[in-house]
């Protein structure tokens, strides 16, 4: 008995001397911004892991940090989403708008020793549009890209596309090494003319992702850190933990439950209007449901949530309202359509019976369980409210599938708000987008997304979309309630900006503060 | 002896093969839409449809599990279709940071469980009842409560430990016992109850026997008594119920792995199953089969040599 306890007590002190002594290790090797000796770390909390580092076949939104680490992009995005010059210094259109030149820096070297030209970008460009990324499309109207010569690169387009300078800033303009094209190990290997460089020694895949410095980086100014370590977080409570434990410079909040908690380990937030959510009206011709195909009973349903008390719940009130799908900073935006549908069961309820339907009538959407339970009841109960039957079938993982099949007359949804017109266009309203599975349109957005594809100034795209905005805002293609707040939480030593019409901050605006 | 070894591992591989299958079936009826998993909800229709067939997901199944096991026999796993890393390598270093976990927890079961059980055997009373309520709270109370509640204790308020992250023991011993310990920790308090209880009742056993009441009329100590004699008798259920505790852990393992972030086997296969990446849960399920199967293996040769009587039969 004795000897047992002893054994115990023996093995105790043991442990508490080695706990001791991983103090002193565990705490200097992860986070903090300026360890001592000047050497650098940020150390970033991301939601999803990289799932390719092949250039050809970049991810973006959330998966941002990987590719803009090792990669550079031919153009780059202010925090404002303005178009500003990069591995391109100069570029201009010709007066149909389908042949873009471009001028290239001739001072860039990828870290395998390849001289960056105009050839290697225009087979880039060919190989992003060809790729397996789920955003290839953003070269869909690229006919070819060649080079004219060491540094001026042609871009030839199947129709003018208002969008393409914006998706060069992406990762449809990320650069990689021609040298590493068709390796065997292009997809976990990136070589890229970036700030950093992957060290794959110390990285666990799918866990966490160590870069160290580019020491021959062109453009230092840009170049912040001395290493970089991205990690993967599965569970929200592990993140809040890590942030609590202050044991990341920034980290992504997945929802707005737990900014107090953050706010209270020291953290500050940034925050930026990314997502709209509400429903989409997707059977405009009533070609599923007949109900819908009446104005007035689109307008009723805008009219029938109570948007206030859904922000709360949804979001915990972090948003702002609106009844249109582009952003404030779109120049479709016009900050008085955020208003046209205000609360109002009853004008709801008037509105349906003047198009025919006093007692309601009966609509079916899809639901899933990953968004909780607190949505279907709020939707069932506010459009029991003014007569309308609301049947939700539980999609689980399909829902999206499901929803774009159609299956569905209508759905609730949370989308992106692009950071140009031409994208919400293509993703959201022309007879082609993707969530337009009815493919519908009229006579006048046909006109409308005409004279928008064609416009041959900013000032002309900027006004056909602002008019094309207030058409489908008054048809009620949609029942928009308000545009969430993303946050982003830094610790006391990092600064960042948020970057608009992006789900994660772009890597080179992370500086150390003071 | 040589050829129960070889009886079991050939009982192994019929196991996997069994396994394998299964799993690729129920993988297959359940997984949804795994390209627009993959692609996201931006892609449009025909960049699913490319995904889908670059996957081979619009072959028969039969084709495709057939294909798999070709490749898996010369020890191809394939490469996870969501980060592109092939399949052998992601999946073996994760499987080192789970058995260092899984490991930890059941050696500290062990020690604890053997000191709790014996204490009370030997001195019944009040020890005894506090020994079966200790252990019991601890198999009651949820091991994600328990991970939750020492991450806020020691971990961001006394700031002792890392509250995430694993840091592998060649890099850092110390940084390795910082990350580890509050997992390892929080794995073994539900263990303890069921294996405590076993010694308690094998031993209690053993002491009531004659050989028991011969040594004591013979002079020896009673604590020799003990631990040489009456623990040997009584090891063999407590081993055979921590063999279980040890297949379970790789279970717990997976909500202590999500909390405290670690790398671990568990994770990736909750995280592929939930996203559909076939060649990961693939791997998983082979690496899984064949630990159960080694630590069975290895259970049954150890009660061989701790009881003469078994290796007969």
């Amino acid at each position: 008995m004795f000897r047992r306890g002893s054994l115990a007590g023996l093995a105790a002190t043991v442990a508490l001397s080695l706990v001791a002594a991983g103090c002193g290790g565990g705490s200097s090797s992860d986070g903090g911004g300026s360890s001592s000796g000047g050497s650098k770390t940020l150390t970033l909390g991301l939601i999803a892991p990289a799932t390719t580092f092949k250039a050809a076949d970049m991810n973006f939104a959330n998966e941002a940090p990987y590719g803009q680490a090792v990669y550079d992009t031919l153009l780059k995005a202010d925090p404002k989403g303005e178009v500003v010059p990069s591995l391109a210094t100069e570029w201009s259109y010709d007066d149909k708008k389908t042949v873009l030149t471009m001028t290239l820096r001739d001072d860039v070297t990828f870290t395998d020793g390849t001289k960056f030209n105009a050839d290697a970008a225009a087979q880039n460009l060919v190989r992003f549009r060809d790729g397996a990324s789920p955003n290839k499309s953003f070269l869909g109207s690229l006919k070819d890209a060649k080079a004219v010569d060491d540094t001026h690169v042609e871009l030839t387009l199947k129709q003018p596309d208002p969008g393409l300078l914006n998706y060069l800033t992406q990762n449809a303009g990320m650069m990689g090494s021609p040298g590493q094209f068709g390796k065997p190990d292009e997809k976990t290997k990136p070589v890229g003319s970036g700030p950093y460089v992957l060290d794959t020694a110390a990285t666990v895949v799918g866990s966490s992702y160590t870069f160290t410095k580019n020491p021959n980086y062109w453009n230092k100014t840009d170049q912040h850190y001395d290493k970089l370590v991205l990690k993967v977080f599965n569970d929200p409570t592990a993140m809040l933990n890590a942030v609590k434990g202050k044991q990341l410079n920034g980290a992504k909040l997945i929802n707005n439950d737990f900014i107090d908690q953050v706010k209270g380990s020291g953290y500050s937030l940034v925050d930026w209007e990314l997502d709209w959510t509400g429903l989409i009206l997707l059977d405009r011709a009533g070609k599923m449901n007949p109900a819908l195909k009446d104005i007035k009973v689109r307008q009723a349903l805008n009219h029938a949530f109570d948007k206030e008390g859904l922000l709360k719940a949804y979001a915990k009130g972090y948003g702002s309202l609106t009844s249109q799908i582009f952003p404030t900073n779109s120049p479709a935006y016009d900050a008085a359509l955020d208003t046209r549908y205000p609360y109002d069961a009853a004008k709801a309820k008037s509105l349906l019976a003047e198009a025919g339907y006093p007692n309601g009538f009966e609509l079916s959407m899809p639901s899933t369980a990953r968004v909780g339970t607190t949505l279907w009841s709020l939707i069932t109960q506010q459009l029991k409210d003014v007569g309308i039957t609301v049947k939700f079938t539980d999609a689980g993982a399909n829902f999206i599938p499901d929803m774009l099949a159609p299956k569905y007359a209508a759905t609730w949804m949370v989308l992106q708000q692009d950071p140009t017109d031409s994208q919400i266009i293509n993703f959201e309203i022309s007879p082609q987008a993707t969530f337009n599975p009815f493919k519908y349109t009229d006579a006048k957005v046909t006109g409308l997304l005409d004279k928008f594809v064609n416009a041959k100034s900013d000032e002309e795209a900027g006004a056909a979309s602002k008019e094309l905005n207030a058409y489908i805002v008054e048809q009620a293609w949609f029942a928009p309630w308000f545009r969430v707040k993303s946050h982003y939480a830094t610790d006391a030593n990092t600064e960042v900006q948020a970057q608009m019409g992006n789900a994660y901050p772009y890597l080179w605006n992370f500086k150390p503060k003071g | 002896m040589l050829m129960f070894i070889v009886r079991r591992i050939v009982a192994g591989i019929v196991l996997l093969f069994v396994s394998t299958s299964a799993t690729f079936l129920l993988l297959y009826l359940g997984s949804g839409d795994i390209a627009r998993n993959i692609l996201g909800q931006q892609a449009t229709q025909e960049a699913i449809e490319a995904k889908q067939v670059e996957l081979g997901l619009d072959r028969p199944l039969l084709t495709q599990y057939v294909d798999w096991l070709g490749k898996a026999v010369t020890g191809d796993l394939g490469a996870s279709w969501f980060t592109s890393q092939p399949v052998t390598e992601g999946i073996m270093a994760r499987t080192w940071v789970t058995l260092s976990l899984v490991l930890g927890a059941t050696v500290l079961t062990a020690v604890i469980s053997v000191a709790l059980g014996v204490w009370a055997a030997v001195r019944h009373g009040w020890v005894d009842k506090l020994v079966q309520v200790v252990s019991v709270l601890g198999f009651a109370v949820p091991n994600f409560l328990i991970a939750v509640a020492l991450v806020i204790v020691f971990a961001i308020n006394m700031q002792v430990f890392q509250p995430t992250g694993y840091t592998p023991f060649s890099e850092s011993p110390s940084g390795w016992i910082a990350t580890v310990t509050l997992p390892i920790i929080a794995l073994t308090i539900g263990g303890i109850a069921a294996v405590a209880a076993q010694v308690r009742g094998s031993v209690m056993d053993a002491l009531r026997r004659d050989y028991v009441r011969t040594l004591r009329s013979r002079g020896l100590p009673f604590n020799r008594v003990v631990f040489k004699h009456v623990l040997r008798n009584a090891a063999g259920p407590a081993l055979a119920v921590l063999a279980v505790q040890f297949i379970g852990l790789f279970g717990g393992a997976i909500i202590v792995e999500r909390v405290f972030a670690i790398p671990g086997l568990s994770d990736i296969g909750v995280t592929s199953t939930a996203q559909g990446d076939m060649p990961m849960v693939m791997g998983f399920v082979v690496v899984s089969v064949v630990l159960v199967v080694v630590v069975n293996l290895i259970i049954d040769l150890m009660q061989g040599w701790l009881n003469p009587k078994v290796r007969l039969s």
